[in-house]
Formats: structure tokens, sequence, C-alpha cells
């Protein structure tokens, strides 16, 4: 497999909209993620492994991984919907549609590398335009939303004028007062804290009514719901200033495991999803559109700082489909903002196409399968998961029970590593079940299990002699 | 450099490029905070000299090792 088809199974939409989302949101762990999301791919187009490591283990495994990356992909259509006035089904079904039928389109697989390198340019085409229409470079947009004062609601903003609607349910804390208005009936939670206890109000409110909220409340919505803040206040959980956005203050060393966390996943769910490339002059191919598509990402982020309400929603293509108005003007940028979606729309197309053949390596190639993935992970997706939690869980999964098969020095091996691997990274993610307040690093080990279910997997599989278990060699 | 060793040295050198990025930001004395041109040394490195310095050590790798 040359290198740029191989990189397709990696640049899933919703890790490129994940990436571009946590920069420009100001994350603590967006700087590791962008460049994890870049080097992993790379170190597995690299890595030598096992050319076949199909077993009974593997195969569940892959189908269960395979399905959670596709409904990480659908939760990001169901965002798009959102913000298009659309109802979330609507955005979950076409992009279900569409990997239905890319994998039954039989000239897709030969099309599939150059129409990914068409999607990464126009990628790449949004952040020049703005740079240019600006004149400011990534690195001084960046120094400019570094700098900035307390982040709040421009006069301008869509939040101020006909009020947005929030992706998924949301908590918000209120570092100042604001009045915010409900222009959709519903539910709204409130948590003071201005006493020792804090009291929870629960609100019903109509459309049109007010809800005055004090420095320190919390207030939760529902998905979907629809509200409007006033202009000049700060933005609810949005960093504090242009300094808090820059060097986010829970950055410290208490980090570390989490950090590393964050990396081995992306590092084995890579060594799992990309399997090694053909080498010669093609395989450049490869990993120059992998930097081509985490560059933009990178730049989306960047520019969207500078509208700190941008990412409020939780809707994680906000940055894409929203920034080149904001930044270019309607005439020019909502046509660009139509391309860009259609470079991710292209983007979900090869990534399932890529999907559905290491699917059909690691389990089966029979329809039946991919058809009961895509119908899975589109159930998934119209409930209003966090579309991050669902990615790292397969690409946790992915690297606990899926990479240790490809590392695996024999067959026996490729069982025993995946067991181990996926009993430990089951029992390390359970673990919130079990105690109710974890101390950090514990913490750590529940939200990245494969911390340590992947080097446990990985031992097992290289310490289980040939024919250990009596299986042949596949 | 070229050949499974070669290709082990690349892959070493990537994972070594990959960890810097959390020891940069998360060290006690946060040295990837410290600014040059308004900024951090930290995006600096995880947006333009890491990334450049991967991808053309992977597309020497993929490109000369005859395998």
């Amino acid at each position: 497999m040359n290198a740029l088809a191989a990189s397709a199974a990696w640049l899933q939409p919703a890790l490129v909209v994940a990436v571009a989302f946590r920069v420009a949101a100001g994350e603590a762990d967006a700087p590791w993620l962008a460049l994890a999301a870049l080097v992993t791919p790379l170190v597995a187009l690299l890595a030598s492994g096992r050319s076949s490591s199909r077993n009974p283990v593997v195969a569940i495994v892959a189908a269960v991984a395979v399905t959670l990356l596709l409904a990480a992909d659908f939760l990001v259509a169901a965002d798009v919907a959102t913000l298009l006035g659309a109802s979330r089904w609507h955005g979950v079904a076409l992009a279900a549609v569409s990997a239905l039928a890319v994998a039954a389109w039989a000239p897709a697989r030969r099309v599939s590398p150059w129409a990914l390198a068409v999607a990464a340019a126009v990628l790449l085409l949004v952040p020049a335009a703005v740079a240019l229409a600006a004149g400011a470079m990534p690195w001084s947009a960046w120094h400019r939303s570094g700098v900035r004062g307390a982040l709040t609601f421009s006069q301008a903003s869509a939040w101020v004028v006909g009020g947005e609607r929030f992706a998924r349910a949301t908590t918000l804390r209120f570092a100042e007062g604001q009045r915010v208005i409900a222009l959709a009936p519903g539910v709204y939670r409130v948590v003071e804290r201005d006493a020792a206890t804090p009291t929870v109000r629960e609100w019903r409110l109509a459309a049109g009514e007010a809800l005055t909220l004090r420095p320190g409340d919390e207030l939760t919505v529902e998905a979907g719901a629809r509200v409007r803040f006033e202009a000049g206040r700060r933005v609810p959980g949005a960093p504090a200033s242009g300094i808090t956005w820059a060097d986010a203050p829970a950055r410290g060393p208490r980090m570390l495991p989490a950090a590393l966390g964050a990396v081995v996943t992306l590092l084995g769910g890579a060594l799992a999803l990309v399997p090694q490339a053909r080498r010669g002059r093609v395989a450049v191919a490869g990993p120059v559109v992998l930097l081509a598509v985490m560059m933009a990402a990178l730049a989306w982020g960047v520019y969207a700082a500078a509208v700190p309400d941008l990412v409020l929603a939780g809707a994680w293509p906000a940055p894409l489909l929203r920034l080149p108005a904001l930044a270019l003007g309607p005439a020019a940028g909502l046509p660009l903002a139509a391309l860009s979606g259609l470079a991710l729309v292209v983007m979900l197309a090869t990534a399932a196409l890529a999907l559905r053949e290491r699917l059909a390596r690691a389990s089966s190639p029979a329809p039946e399968l991919w058809v009961a993935a895509i119908v899975t992970a589109t159930a998934l997706a119209v409930s209003s998961f966090d579309p991050w939690a669902v990615l790292t869980l397969a690409l946790g999964l992915a690297a606990a029970a899926w990479a240790p098969a490809r590392l695996a020095p024999s067959a026996a091996g490729a069982i025993a590593g995946p067991v181990v691997g996926g009993v430990t990274f089951a029992t390390l993610a359970a673990l919130p079940i079990l105690a109710s307040s974890p101390p950090a690093w514990l913490e750590a080990l529940a939200r990245y299990p494969a911390l340590v279910a992947m080097p446990l997997g990985w031992l097992a599989a290289r310490l289980m002699p040939p024919g250990g278990l009596g299986v042949a060699e596949a | 450099m070229s050949g499974p060793r070669g290709r082990r040295i690349g892959i070493a050198a990537l994972l070594v490029l990959l960890v810097i990025a959390p020891l940069l930001a998360l060290a006690p004395v946060a040295p990837g905070a410290v600014r040059i041109a308004g900024v951090s040394v930290l995006w600096w490195y995880v947006g333009f000299a890491a990334p450049l310095a991967a991808t053309a050590l992977a597309t020497f790798l993929l490109a000369h090792d005859a395998e």
C-alpha cells in the first residue's frame, strides 16, 4: 500500500477538527495532541510488523474500534448539521449514507488517494486566505490572541445578535454577571456557589425568558438549547485572558501522566490503523499530505482563537465552518466555508474507505460487517456523546488490543498481546465506575487506559513463545 | 542511512521529537512558555520545528529505503 493510501485511515474528519477545536479553545493538551496527530502516523508508516495478524481477538477489537471511529466522524457530521440549523440526525444520516456508498463504488479505491490530497490542499486554502486578508501569518495571529485582555462577546457576535444553539449538553461557568435569554423552551439548571453549600435551582423557561447569573454560578444547558448573551461580557468557559489561552494554567508536572497517556493512545492507534507503506519516491506524498492537513488544522485553530465564542457551542467543526465568513466577510467567506465542508466530506469518504480495508484485513471482508459497523455507529452518533471521548476510546482500544498484534513476532503473540492489552484496557476504563474520586494519576489512567494497556499488550506479544498457544501462523 | 537499522533510528528520532513537546510544556520552570518573536517556544516547536523535522525525516526514510 502506498503511503498516501495508508494515511487515509488516520486522517479522519474527527481528528482534524478536534485539533483545530482544541487549539482554538486553548485546551492545555492541544500542543502535544497536534504534534502527536502528525508524528504518530509517520512512525506507523515506517514501523515494520506482521503482514497478517488476523485472529478472532483482533477481528472483534478491529470491528469495535472501527465502529467507534465511524461514530466519532458521524458525531462531527451531527455537529455540522447543528451549525447549519438542521437536526443532528440529518448530518448523521448523510454521513452514514456517504460511508456506505463509497464502499460500494468500485473506482473509489483508485481515486481516493488523490481526492485526499486535494482535500488537504483545500483545507490549507482558508488559512492562506485569512493570512492574506488579515495581513497576519499564523504566528502573528497567535501573538495577538496571546496578548488579549478579557475574552468577551463582541457586539456582532452571533450569540449576541440572534442567539446560537449548543451542540450538546454543556455546563458553563460564569466569571462575571451575565443575563442569559432563553430562545427555546427548556430546563436550565443553575448551581449558585455564593454560599458554603452550593444551591441548585432548575428553571423551566419559555422562549424569551431571561436568567440572571452571578459570578461563580454554573449553568447547565441541554443539547440543542438556544440562548442569547450580553455583548461586552466574558465568554463563559473561555480562558480568562489571552495569556491564559496561550499558557494554560493547568499545564504542570501533574499533567504528565495524562500527556503521556494521550501520546501513547495516538501512537498505538496509528500503529493499528496505518499500515507500513511501500518505499520509493511516490511514498513522499503520505508524509507531505499528513503535514499539510495537520498544519491546516493548527492554523484554523490559531485564527479561530481570535473569536473566543466560536467554540462555545461545543460544535467541533465551528472553527472550519464559521471562521471564513467572520474573517473574510460573507461574500468570500461562505463559498470558502462550503468548500471546507466539502473537503471534510471527501476526507470522511477516504477515511471510510481506508477503514473498510483495515476491517476487511483484520476481521472479515463481508459487506454485512461493514453495514453493521455503520448502523451501530449511526445509532451511537444520534445520541450527543462527546466526540473526543468516543475518538480516544476508539484509538485507545486499537492501541491496547490491535497494535500489539502488528508488533507480535509470532501468531501466538498476536493473540496473547491483544488479550492482555484488551483486558487491561477494559479494567482501567471501568475505574471511574469503581472509584468515585480517584487520585490524579489514576484519573489519567482511566482517561487514557492505553498508557498501561498498550505496553502490557506489547510485552505479552513479545514474550509469548512461538506456538505457545498452539496456533498456526496466519 | 537506509535499511531496517536506519528505519529503527528514524522511528526513535520521531519518538524523541514527539516526547519533547509535553516535556517542554510541563517541566517545572515552564521552558515552553518563553517567548521568541512573540510566540512561545512550545508553539514554535509543535507548530513549526518538530513537524518540519519529523516530515523531512520520514520522507527521507520512505523515499530512500529500498528495504
